[in-house]
């Protein structure tokens, strides 16, 4: 079976002044279910990599297919209708607006996707109360902490029972603890298949939740290591405390 | 940290023999050292020597001693924790040498060598986050912060291996 996101020999060159390959020839497979972290420094073709897979951008050269649905040949018409249902996105600085109670803001996706007002209430009730967030349903979010802003823009993102997860930087503008919290929440829905694409400069954000990390620098993927996910692992096979013994 | 202050600071809480040391040390170690009894004896050997520790009333069972500090062990011991460390910084992995190495050669697959490097630091990270978690989990903070500290210099590693890949490619 073929995996849900596959690019195959994907390149996107920008040639505003400058010549700018920001993605080389990238192919790369993610079966379903799985916990992705695409890391590289800024620069890298992180971002273009996930543009691409959203349906927000088109490669220059190459394929991209996402749960069997090839975007490079998709119409305008067909890839909104693949980002209003079988995407969902979760961004750093999540992106809710501000005149939309937490409720409206996780409909949206649903009426745009013209998913029935009473099971997308029923979906979003349950999603909200699910990230222990049912509490604020009818306030707005410039009243909640940056914390519970991202669970209402995570349940925004699962309200169309997406294929997939697109998480970019997820914890950026969060505190430590939220940001952990924030990252609990999305291992949780991956240990119940939702599969995720996690894109992220920090190395311990992608080695703690990815269980695959694909490293990116100048457009190309230079590492792809499949993390074991409990070693039986010594602590003394990972640090050493060591000197002269006597 | 040296073997023969990390036992006399073990000593100047509480009177132990050979083996009950082996045992506390790993304990607070959390396992990140093996400590050898052989070496904890000879320790204790010289430690006494040095007139630093003193036994402890009869021999036990199977001949086992209990050791204390003396006065003169524990001002020791207030002295070398006062002191700061200056030693030089501990660069003891192979992919050093390797690099080195490889980089004497022409066709010296040196940004193969990183990227494979890479995978293995990736994992450590993992495994070292996992540990800190367990570590605090069961109530030993200062342990999780020793796990918190490889988890940094794992993070510097990987810098390292950027700036390596960066400067071969200049290079190319």
């Amino acid at each position: 079976m073929a995996g849900l996101v596959e690019l195959r020999e994907v390149s996107r060159v920008y040639d505003g002044g400058a010549h700018t390959v920001a993605l080389d020839a990238v192919t790369l497979e993610i079966e379903r279910g799985e916990f992705t972290a695409v890391m590289g420094p800024s620069g890298s073709g992180k971002s273009t990599l996930l543009n691409l897979v959203a349906g927000l951008d088109r490669p220059t050269s190459g394929r991209v297919i996402v749960d069997g649905q090839e975007l490079t040949r998709a119409s305008e018409t067909e890839l909104a209708r693949y980002r209003r249902s079988r995407v969902g996105f979760v961004f750093q600085f999540f992106n809710l607006l501000s005149n939309l109670t937490v409720l409206e803001n996780v409909l949206v996706p649903a009426e745009l996707a013209g998913v029935k007002p009473a099971e997308a209430k029923q979906r979003a009730l349950a999603l909200l109360s699910e990230l222990e967030i049912e509490g604020h349903v009818k306030a707005f979010p410039a009243n909640l902490s940056g914390g519970q802003r991202q669970r209402v823009a995570i349940a925004r993102a699962l309200v169309n029972r997406p294929a997939l997860v697109l998480a970019d930087e997820p914890t950026g503008a969060l505190d430590s603890h939220a940001g952990d919290q924030v990252m609990e929440m999305l291992d949780e829905l991956n240990s119940r298949g939702q599969t995720i694409l996690l894109v992220t400069h920090d190395p311990k954000l992608a080695t703690r939740h990815g269980r695959r990390v694909v490293t990116l620098r100048d457009g190309r993927v230079v590492d792809d290591t499949h993390l074991a996910a409990k070693r039986a692992t010594r602590p003394a096979d990972l640090i050493k405390l060591r000197a002269e013994e006597a | 940290m040296s073997l023969r202050f990390g036992i006399l600071g073990l000593l100047a809480d509480q009177p132990l023999h050979g083996y009950q040391i082996k045992q506390v040390f790993a304990e607070m170690l959390g396992g990140t050292w093996d400590l050898n009894i052989g070496s904890v004896y000879q320790v204790l050997q010289r430690l006494e020597r040095d007139g630093l520790v003193e036994p402890v009333g009869e021999r036990g069972a199977r001949g086992r001693q209990s050791y204390r500090a003396t006065r003169a062990g524990v001002s020791a011991l207030a002295e070398w924790l006062e002191e700061s460390e200056s030693e030089p910084q501990l660069l003891r992995e192979e992919v050093y040498i390797k690099l080195l190495l490889l980089a004497r050669h022409a066709d010296g697959k040196v940004d193969q060598l990183l990227d494979r490097q890479r995978g293995v630091y990736l994992q450590r990270l993992r495994d070292l986050a996992d540990q800190e978690r367990v570590a605090r989990e069961r109530g030993r903070e200062e342990l999780a912060l020793l796990f918190k500290g490889g988890q940094l210099h794992t993070e510097a590693d990987l810098k390292w291996l950027d700036v390596c890949a960066e400067e071969i490619r200049r290079r190319k």
